[in-house]
């Protein structure tokens, strides 16, 4: 299987497309009112421009681009990887670079990686792990099928997908499986799917993990790896076993699918057939079917967050490949179409006696949680930190809850709240579905 | 490719003492961090600083000036580096000062009209909280993070010249620490501490600290004024198919005195983004483009303004003019209306075709000079393959103006970067030459100006320098005296 993912060489004309504005530093809508907000959690925390931004990693590729600076220093290597990659940056800029802006970081610590300096001690462990488990939490696969012990004392087992076939595969992602807080979230979704008859079924110890934290701290070979595997086992799970659905409640690794899976020769032979969604788009359906149905009130007033990789992750950019419409390597504009902004929203608000309340910054100027790109494993102080200000602008809403689609931002999030002493809980979507399904 | 910056010689202890004094995470000679300010948008060469430092209060900036100027360590002050000058760029290296920490909007006082910033708030920050008050000030077309202090000290324009005046004139009081580190105070504050809302009937010194480049102080309060917003808004836009006839209108209209903001583009420049190479206007096209935009309080109000305009329109077309009432691009219209702008402030619509490189001959022309001006400059830079995408706009109550070419280039070519210099220097003599003069200028145009001024006034720049500045520590060498 061929991997086209690109070098920091092939995106130089991009990093070169930036115009050291600094636009990139603040989420800035016009309105009227004007709204500006601080966008860059690592800007936000450290403060150089270097750290800030698309305009500071720019400067960065730059420098590896013309021999300035080298993996050989310490720090630079620390500040490669001190970036969420959460693209809040990209959301701002509005040059040719915007499209390529996350590339280009992980294209950095790619060659960090390739030179053997990457990634930081930390999240070496996690990638060695992967080797080793399968996943990056150092987990025996037998682990991983941990979260589903509730199932078992009910007496409502989980499918196993491998001994019975299934439509639908949930895909449980490892922070889910693993993650003793972000357990909830499978267990969630998994009583949802149960209480609406979905014939589903779980890879259980056979999952293998999306490779998203892999690409993320630019270990490509791993990331192939792992993704090789799973497009194999998607399509024989397609063939033998009848899956023609993946729902997977991680924002992670539904953003791996979507967005790096992409990346192989193979994909579409591979894929045919298959759909690959977030429970939050699968339980929409339902609700607009009507075979979702809400009967019990949650009187809850919450704020959602909307997480990066569900978000403006999932932005397609055009972009004029062969200079036919604008020049060639021209930014053209962006579709939002496949983030799902106003999905989880829709459900919130279908959910009886709930009171919905939104934060100032939201949508594809959602403040990251701190926890992605590596960050949370690589600088877990900072990461809860950052947390504890997403936190705090929860509170400001007034609201008692946080909502969220990922359980990485679930995990984040919960220890940023502790942090800084707030009784704000993070729920995920699926929590508050499950809650309001008749039993 | 750019050319690798001069690398600098970083001393310990100076590094140490940075530290103590803005505090560990404060300040740092780590390669990567001096790199990131080491060049910005225009063509002046990378140049590294030694040390960059970050400071949160007054007292920290005096404790730095003090050891600077003790140890003679040049210090630049930086914003948010977003001017097109090469200003922050360190001529001869030393202690980059990055003040975008102290970003605190002291005071908004909406009864007398005025607001107390420091040096790091941004657009987009004081657009908001401006906002709450109905009150608005002189946006420029820069991206929504860049500095209202910087913007306003080295005689920046915004988008209320034509009601207002400069955004250098709208400065009420100033707190500024000397490069010798005393803290001093202009303006009415210098009398009552919190009193921030005129730099008169005092001696107007505040002018020790305007237009100097950053080379005579760092500005750590400043009082500016603010405006009401009228909630009309009316566009006037007119296209004209040469320089003369736009620049007849333009006199006209200025007369009546209703226009917050008074402008014309060249074909070249109402482009989104600006045409890189030149390329030729299509025919048929009209070669000037004009957006008057005013702000009334009432719709009749309005109405009057409207009927002015309209004379004006009718006056012109008797003339014989090309003047016709026009649509101006909607993108480019929104850009100029809707300021703070991404669109503008991002350079969409400036560089985004050429590639990251972005300078400009921007003077302060008289009006009846803009015609002759551009049609020199048209030929210059059509000359180099740079699209002549030129603004002329007029300031309040006069008949002179800003005069601007902003000419994009490749940034990645050093080839490409040197043409765009060579051309815009070019423009700049022949704009000198005819009564112009360039407001933020880089190094270049700094010498071209000094080559003509009058001996008296070098020499009391010099003076005033020495008396403010004895070691020659602040952003030494941007005034090329």
């Amino acid at each position: 299987m061929e991997w086209k993912i690109s070098s920091l060489k092939d995106l130089e004309h991009y990093f070169w497309r930036c115009t050291a504005c600094g636009t990139c530093r603040s989420a800035y809508d016009f309105g009227p009112p004007p709204i500006t907000r601080p966008i860059c959690p690592a800007g936000t925390e450290f403060g150089f421009e270097g750290y800030y931004s698309s305009k500071g990693k720019a400067a960065f590729a730059r420098g590896i681009s013309d021999g300035s600076l080298t993996f050989d220093d310490p720090e630079f290597l620390e500040a490669i990887y001190k970036c969420t990659v959460c693209g809040g940056c990209q959301n701002q800029c509005q040059v040719d670079y915007k499209p390529h802006i996350p590339e280009v970081i992980e294209a950095m610590r790619r060659e960090a990686v390739k030179n053997g300096a990457g990634p930081m001690p930390a999240q070496k462990n996690l990638v060695q792990s992967m080797k080793n488990y399968n996943n990056p939490y150092q987990g025996p696969r037998r682990v991983r099928l941990d979260w589903t012990r509730p199932f078992k004392k009910a007496k409502t087992p989980i499918k196993d997908i491998n001994v019975e076939p299934a439509e639908v595969l949930f895909y449980v992602g490892c922070t889910g499986a693993f993650n003793k807080i972000a357990q909830a979230v499978p267990q969630a979704t998994a009583r949802i799917f149960q209480k609406l008859g979905i014939d589903f079924g779980i890879l259980g110890e056979s999952e293998v993990c999306c490779g998203s934290t892999a690409m993320r701290v630019g270990d490509a070979e791993e990331f192939k790896r792992v993704a090789t595997t799973n497009l194999e086992a998607f399509r024989t799970l397609h063939s033998e076993k009848g899956v023609k659905t993946i729902v997977t409640s991680c924002a992670g690794c539904f953003r791996a699918i979507k967005k790096d899976y992409i990346l192989s020769s193979e994909y579409n032979q591979m894929m045919d057939g298959i759909e690959v969604l977030h429970t939050v788009q699968y339980l929409h359906r339902l609700l607009k079917d009507g075979k979702l149905k809400f009967e019990k009130q949650l009187p809850w007033k919450v704020t959602y967050h909307d997480p990066c990789h569900t978000g403006r992750h999932l932005n397609k950019f055009r972009v004029d490949k062969d200079g036919s419409e604008l020049w060639e390597g021209a930014y053209v504009g962006v579709d939002e179409s496949e983030c799902l902004y106003d999905l989880p929203r829709e459900i919130i608000k279908a959910i009886p006696g709930v009171s919905f309340v939104e934060m100032d910054r939201i949508r594809g100027n959602s403040y990251c949680c701190g926890g992605g790109g590596g960050v949370m494993t690589g600088f877990t102080d900072w990461a809860g930190k950052n947390a504890g200000l997403r936190i705090q602008e929860g509170m400001e809403t007034g609201a008692e809850k946080m909502v969220s689609i990922c359980p990485f931002c679930y995990f984040n999030l919960t220890e940023g709240s502790k942090r800084i002493g707030s009784a704000m809980t993070l729920h995920d979507l699926t929590e508050l579905i499950d809650l309001a399904l008749p039993d | 490719m750019t050319e690798i910056p001069k690398e600098s010689k970083v001393d310990p202890r100076i590094t140490k003492k940075l530290r103590e004094i803005v505090g560990e995470k404060n300040a740092t000679a780590a390669k990567h961090i001096r790199y990131a300010y080491s060049y910005d948008m225009s063509f002046v060469k990378p140049k590294l600083p030694d040390y960059v430092v970050m400071a949160e209060t007054v007292e920290q900036i005096q404790e730095l000036m003090r050891f600077a100027n003790l140890e003679k360590i040049p210090v630049i002050p930086y914003t948010a580096g977003t001017n097109i000058g090469g200003l922050c760029i360190p001529e001869r290296g030393g202690i980059l000062l990055d003040l975008k920490k102290m970003n605190k909007i002291i005071k908004i006082d909406a009864e007398s009209h005025y607001a107390v910033i420091e040096p790091g708030v941004s657009h987009g920050q004081l657009a908001e909280a401006l906002y709450a008050h109905k009150l608005r000030f002189g946006w420029p077309v820069g991206p929504p993070s860049a500095s209202v202090s910087s913007c306003a000290i080295n005689h920046g324009i915004g988008g209320l010249n034509a009601r207002y005046g400069l955004n250098s004139q709208e400065i009420t009081s100033m707190e500024v620490v000397l490069p010798t580190g005393e803290l001093v105070r202009v303006g009415s504050c210098a009398i009552v501490e919190d009193a921030w809302h005129s730099t008169l009937p005092l001696p107007k010194l505040d002018g020790l600290f305007k237009g100097w480049l950053g080379g005579t102080g760092i500005v750590t309060k400043l009082g500016i004024s603010v405006h009401p917003i009228p909630p009309f808004l009316k566009v006037f836009t007119v296209s004209c198919d040469n320089v003369e006839d736009m620049y007849s209108y333009m006199l006209n209209l200025s007369n009546y005195e209703i226009c917050d903001d008074l402008t014309a583009v060249s074909w070249w420049l109402a482009q989104v983004p600006i045409p890189y190479p030149y390329r030729e206007k299509p025919d048929g096209q009209p070669e000037w483009f004009s957006f008057a935009n005013t702000n009334s309080f009432t719709q009749k109000e309005k109405e009057a303004r409207e009927e002015i305009w309209e004379m004006v329109v009718d006056e012109e077309k008797n003339k014989g003019t090309s003047l016709k009432v026009t649509q101006y691009p909607e993108e480019a219209l929104r850009a100029r209306t809707q300021l703070p702008s991404q669109i503008v402030g991002s350079t969409k619509n400036y560089c985004k075709m050429a590639g990251a490189g972005i300078s400009w001959p921007g003077t302060f022309t008289p009006a009846n000079k803009w015609a002759p001006v551009y049609t020199e400059w048209k030929k210059v830079l059509i000359g180099h393959n740079l699209s002549p995408s030129v603004r002329m706009s007029m300031y309040r109550g006069v008949h002179y103006g800003m005069l601007r070419a902003m000419i994009p280039f490749n940034k990645q070519s050093v080839d490409e970067t040197e043409n765009a210099r060579r051309a815009i220097v070019e423009c700049l003599k022949i704009d000198l030459d005819h009564g112009g003069i360039p407001y933020k200028p880089p190094v270049d145009f700094g010498n071209e100006i000094n080559k003509r001024a009058h001996p008296g006034y070098l020499m009391l720049l010099r003076r005033v320098k020495q008396m403010l500045d004895p070691n020659d520590i602040m952003n030494p060498g941007k005034l090329a005296i």
